[in-house]
């Protein structure tokens, strides 16, 4: 991941500030930065939204095709991540510098959707054991300034909210031969209730504390952090240990309960965002990329 | 300003795909009329003083009409009366979508000046274009674009011109929303009717409205057609089978439905009354169901014509006449497999060409029109002019058949003349049989070359000098498209070199212009009596690429080295420049041939060439090559009346045999040459060999003779055709040519990449294509085209090498030849019915071609000309008649017609029937009491006279 280099007497510096809860850039420490959240900002997807964390930048966008139902759960559809680290992000990520990175980011996703609580994947199945939706989550970074991991959920979460799946119904003839049909009406489609998506919030372990939304120099400060997603009910979906430092229980649990507690008010301002988005229908001006 | 459009299709996978297209709008988009001031519009379409006299719109205005009705009506809207008309752009992409006949029309009326029809790029126009709404169903969203557009103009013209938007639309929905915005809409009719100009537009009109069923009952006489989606999904399933229909000639209440299956293993579906055939008209392609085994019925060997004389009251007699098909007694293995319509998947309507027949109202204005082609249903019409259209031959194009109808709706479209006049019943002929005759459009006339033209120095560098060779060519008189010449020298070595010189069409012609693809979609020249359809712009035909005499001409070169037993030791092809010395007909030739004084460097040249040919002619015969016969005729044209004055069958000379040997030699030269370059995508005629069952007539007229025919081989049938001989009947030879050419298979183009079997029955030879008349065939360009690439004279192209194009290609191809000769003979019948018009009563002999159930054929020698004799007599109880099928024989009163028998019939027109006159044949020798007629007396200008009436 994009790191910066930091010297010693700025580490003691950043130390000290979450010490005494305060960071270099005047937050606290269980403060997000500056959170931007637009939807439908890529029209020939069917979901999409862009989310800006400080000077983090990723774009998500979700595309619905037909597939088949895995043999396991004939009756659900499911999820495809992949998360390009575009080389506009960071130099680093030139060639294939990005891909361990990518890879590593779309298991994370992985992981913390593989919970049936998340999402109703059965209301993707179109025929049990034939069709299904397959909704493919694409993640773009177009700018790493830490915490991508949260950065990126919430980006899912909106564009998850903005997807419009076509309505489709199969019709069958007498002998059992099955078309799928589509509506002719393109606004006649289906939502994802989005309601139960969890957010991953990353907490960084500086010193004996941890803060939420690490920016990269809090980071460089930092010998492990813990990364937990959260349902907007408070429920975790998934824990993650990340970095090369080690976290005693104790801490563990104090920042599982931060991480509740940060996720859980996470959600609500951004499911309201997204409706205010979404009542403004298409009258609503486009920022896009250059805004 | 950007907007994207964006749409969901499923993709033919299965797959849901989401399109998402950029669409701009603009600001300057012009409403195109001179009184705009707004719009700088340099030439605006729209008239200052839109003039359209109607009782309801008194005021000058522009029409908008919708897209059902430029559908619909696009016969009424061509009228040049209707001008000032503003199609809009969602109206044309709606039309394109719909129908590509329509959609051609409405560019055609679009691109004609004095129309000033102008398209209105609404959809990309920012104050007209509007976005589809949630709920709104993509129809009502155009009908709204419509309407919005219609709302646009008349804000945009200035109150001070004066003229008025007339939004016309049959959709009484939308009728209704247009008026309380306040736009001025009318339905189309109540327009029309409402034009004061013309009244006879109004049968112009197609009747599409449903409140027009009035006059018939409103018992549903036909079953509902099933929607398309249940029709394809019971195809998959295998309970319909789709297949074209086929109406009989003979009888109404039948037809067949023919099913495409795989290889040869084509299936026909027999339908039989009304019921069953269920609004199926000939050529559409339909869903039929089968019956169950036990309600199958043979085919009825009845004739059945559908009178029209009763009305739809009468169903009853027309059950009794079903009934009657079905009570006959039949054999169990002559039932055929049953079906019934169940839907129909596409409709083959076209215009069809007939007469109309008066309805016994006096008043009416609703007719039945009779097609000229049989199989073509009655065709109800409505119109005010029946008076005047009575004894015309016009046009109808069917608008619907709707389920309680007893015959299909449609619409009077054109006038062509005055049936039985020269000129109409060939323009009946011609569109009868499908063939493209109008005149070459502006934009193929513009790729022809500029006058005048001159061979360039480039062409020169690039092809082979033959100017100085000595050239000549053989055709018939009167032949202005020349497309090959020959030559013949001694070379050093004391060798022989032929060369074939073949018009270079393919230099003139390029790839994929409008003018290759008008050549392509004609597929050949037809020919008429007296009358020739151009493949190709005259100024090629008969000018640059004729191999006019002592002219300098462009010509691909197929040249060989022969010894003097016209063994060919070396071929080669070039393009070349040449110039020609004389053109001969083949009398001339012949006689300088013959001609012993004759010595010029022309008349060695031929006598060389005649000699190959005969060698080469022998060495083919040898092969087992058939040489068969069909009686040709051809008549002495009047120059002043164009009326045919005599008729003779085509006389064949030595010289005429002489031209074909080196055709059939370039052919096969090239046939060969382009298959080895190209063996996937080369274009070759083949001739398959006839099934055995083919022959059974030929054997069992031979059977008679005591005669024996081998049929196993096209050499031992040639042998078989050589030695049959009488003592006596120096005709009887021909006439089994002549049977042995019916039971030929129709010779066809190919592409070699997707067939295996190349023979040539015919000709003996195991390929072969056309390469010798590029003027009047489509086939020849491409092989010019495919043989110029081989031999490195020029580039080649795409389509060129795709062997599916180029078997889509090669079925156009088929069936314009096919449809060129049926043309052709329809031609020589009509030209032989106005011969005999003139001509009066005449008593020839002939001889018995065929025997049938109750008549006897009879082909007469002298004109070439094929007849039928009735024995059976609507007037007179019919004699006694033992057909003998095994022999055939024919037993009349105690007389029996044997194959080939000489017979003395008098020959008539019979014009009872002005839509289908025909030759009538009736007995005179042998006599047989009630059969024969008397020998009429001779006294022809009487008799003219009274069948000119």
């Amino acid at each position: 991941m994009a790191t910066v280099q930091v010297s010693e007497a700025e580490k003691l510096y950043v130390l000290h500030g979450v010490r005494d809860d305060l960071r270099v850039d005047g937050r606290g420490c269980e403060d997000y930065r500056h959170v931007e959240v637009e939807t439908d900002v890529v029209s020939n997807t069917d979901g999409s939204a862009k989310v800006s964390l400080g000077h983090t930048n990723v774009l998500v966008g979700v595309k619905a095709e037909i597939g088949k139902p895995k043999p396991m759960v004939p009756d659900e559809g499911y999820l495809e991540f992949f998360v390009d680290c575009s080389a506009n992000a960071t130099p680093e990520f030139e060639g294939r510098g990005g891909e361990g990175l990518g890879i590593e980011l779309s298991n994370t996703l992985v992981k913390v959707f593989s919970n049936k609580h998340c999402l109703d994947l059965k209301s993707l199945c179109i025929s049990p054991g034939e069709n299904c939706w397959v909704l493919y989550v694409d993640v773009l970074l177009l700018q790493c300034d830490g915490n991508l991991f949260d950065a990126i959920s919430m980006a899912i979460k909106a564009a998850l909210f903005n997807t419009k799946i076509p309505k489709v119904h199969i019709c069958e003839d007498e002998d059992g031969g099955k078309e799928i049909e589509l509506s002719d009406d393109p606004y006649d489609c289906v939502r994802v209730n989005v309601e139960n998506i969890p957010c991953i919030v990353t907490l960084c372990k500086i010193g004996h504390r941890h803060v939420v939304d690490a920016t990269l120099q809090e980071k460089a400060c930092s010998v492990a952090s813990l990364l937990i997603s959260v349902t907007h009910t408070g429920m975790v979906t998934c824990v993650r240990k990340v970095g090369g430092g080690s976290l005693d229980p104790e801490s563990i649990f104090e920042m599982t309960e931060t991480g509740k507690r940060v996720g859980k008010a996470l959600h609500a301002p951004l499911m309201e965002l997204l409706q205010k988005e979404e009542s403004l229908g298409s009258k609503r001006q486009k920022v896009g990329f250059l805004g | 300003m950007l907007k994207s459009k964006t749409f969901v299709k499923k993709t033919r996978s299965g797959g849901i795909l989401k399109v998402v297209r950029e669409h701009y709008l603009r600001d300057d988009i012009w409403c195109g009329s001179e009184v705009c001031v707004e719009c700088k519009d340099e030439s605006p379409v729209l008239e200052k003083d839109p003039c359209m006299e109607s009782s309801m719109c008194t005021f000058p205005h522009y029409l908008i009409p919708d897209t059902n009705v430029v559908l619909h009506q696009i016969d009424v809207l061509e009228d040049p009366l209707i001008r000032n008309v503003i199609i809009l752009q969602t109206v044309l992409q709606e039309v394109r979508h719909r129908s590509a006949p329509a959609y051609k029309r409405i560019k055609d009326a679009i691109h004609n000046k004095e129309k000033h029809f102008y398209t209105f790029t609404n959809e990309h126009h920012r104050e007209t274009f509007i976005e589809r709404e949630p709920g709104e169903s993509a129809n009502d969203r155009n009908d709204r674009a419509i309407r919005a557009a219609a709302h646009w103009y008349s804000k945009h013209i200035p109150d001070s011109a004066e003229i008025k938007v007339v939004m016309l639309t049959n959709d009484r929905l939308n009728k209704e929303k247009a008026e309380q915005t306040g736009l001025l809409v009318y339905r189309c009719d109540e327009y029309i009717k409402s034009l004061i100009a013309n009244p006879e537009l109004v049968d112009r009109l197609a009747l599409t409205s449903d409140e027009k069923n009035e006059i018939t009952s409103s018992k549903i006489l036909f079953p509902e057609h099933l929607p398309l989606s249940q029709i394809q999904s019971g195809i998959k399933s295998g309970k319909y089978i789709q297949g074209t229909f086929r109406a009989n000639r003979d009888n109404f209440l039948e037809g067949t439905v023919f099913v495409h299956g795989e290889g040869d293993e084509s299936t026909e579906i027999l339908l039989q009354g009304l019921q069953k055939l269920n609004r199926a008209v000939h050529q559409d392609v339909v869903a039929v169901e089968l019956l169950p085994q036990e309600d199958w019925v043979a085919p009825s060997a009845v004739v059945l014509q559908d009178d029209g004389s009763k009305g739809e009251d009468e169903e009853e007699e027309e059950e009794e006449e079903e009934k009657k098909l079905q009570t006959k007694q039949v054999h169990r293995d002559s039932l055929k497999p049953t079906g019934r319509v169940v839907g129909i998947i596409k409709r083959n309507w076209r215009p069809y060409c007939g007469m109309l027949t008066l309805s016994h109202i006096k008043e009416s204005t609703r007719h039945l029109f009779t097609p000229a082609d049989r199989r073509i249903p009655r065709i109800r019409i409505e119109t005010r002019q029946a008076a005047t259209l009575e004894g015309q031959r016009i046009m109808v194009a069917i608008d619907g058949w709707p389920k309680n109808s007893r015959y299909p709706r449609g619409h009077f479209m054109k006038n062509l003349g005055s049936a039985g006049d020269k000129e109409t019943e060939t323009e009946v002929l011609l569109l009868e049989h499908d063939v493209p005759h109008l005149p070459f459009s502006q934009n193929v006339l513009s790729f022809l070359p500029s006058m005048p033209w001159a061979i360039t120095e480039d062409d020169m560098n690039r092809r082979e000098d033959l100017r100085h060779l000595c050239v000549c060519s053989v055709d018939p008189p009167g032949c202005t498209d020349i497309d090959d010449a020959l030559h013949c020298r001694e070379l050093e070595n004391g060798n022989l070199e032929v060369g074939v010189h073949i018009a270079d069409v393919s230099h003139f012609i390029r790839p994929g212009n409008a003018m290759d693809q008008e050549a392509a979609s004609r597929g050949t020249t037809v020919y008429l009596c007296g009358k020739r359809i151009d493949m190709v712009p005259e100024l090629l035909s008969s000018n640059l690429c004729s191999l006019r005499s002592n002219v300098e001409r462009l010509a691909f070169s197929c040249i060989w080295e022969m010894n003097d037993n016209a063994e060919i030791l070396n071929t080669r092809f070039t393009k070349s420049v040449i110039n020609s010395k004389a053109s001969l007909t083949y009398a001339e030739a012949q006689m300088k041939i013959d001609d012993r004084n004759m010595n010029d460097d022309i008349t060695k040249n031929l006598r060389g060439l005649n000699k190959l040919a005969k060698i080469l002619k022998a060495g083919r015969i040898e092969k087992g090559a058939l040489t068969l016969s069909s009686p040709e005729v051809r008549f002495h044209i009047d120059s002043e009346t164009h009326d045919p004055i005599d008729l003779q069958t085509k006389e064949l000379q030595e010289t005429n045999s002489m031209v074909e040997e080196f055709m059939l030699l370039a052919n096969i030269s090239v046939a060969q040459k382009i298959y080895d370059e190209f063996s996937e995508c080369a274009l070759l005629r083949k001739h398959p060999s006839p099934p055995p069952s083919n022959y059974d007539i030929l054997h069992k007229a031979i059977k008679t003779k005591n005669l024996v025919i081998h049929t196993d081989s096209a050499k031992e049938l040639a042998d078989s055709l050589n030695q049959a001989d009488i003592e006596g009947f120096p005709y009887f030879n021909t006439l089994l040519r002549i049977l042995a050419t019916r039971c030929m298979m129709q010779a066809v183009y190919f592409c070699s990449g997707l067939d295996s079997d190349f023979r040539h029955y015919g000709l003996a030879t195991p390929i072969y294509t056309h390469f010798t008349s590029p003027i009047r065939r489509y086939s020849d360009i491409i092989v010019h085209r495919l043989l110029a690439v081989a031999i490195g004279a020029d580039s080649t192209y795409p389509a060129l090498m795709d062997k599916h194009k180029q078997a889509a290609l090669c079925n156009n191809l088929n069936y314009r030849h096919k449809m060129a000769q049926y043309a052709q003979r329809a031609s020589v019948a009509f030209h032989t019915q106005l011969f005999f018009k003139s001509r009066g009563i005449l008593n020839e002999e002939g001889f018995i071609l065929f025997v049938r159930k109750n008549a006897i054929i009879v082909l007469i020698p002298k004109f070439g000309l094929e007849g039928t004799v009735f024995f059976e007599n609507k007037d007179k109880p019919s004699p006694k008649m033992t057909f003998n099928e095994e022999v055939p024989t024919l037993t009349v009163e105690g007389h029996t017609f044997n194959l080939f028998d000489r017979v003395r019939v008098t020959i008539s027109l019979d014009a009872s029937n002005i839509q289908h006159q025909k030759i009538r044949m009736s007995l005179l020798e042998p006599v047989i009491p009630g059969v024969s007629v008397p020998l009429p007396e001779a006294e022809p200008e009487a008799k003219k006279a009274k069948l000119d009436r």
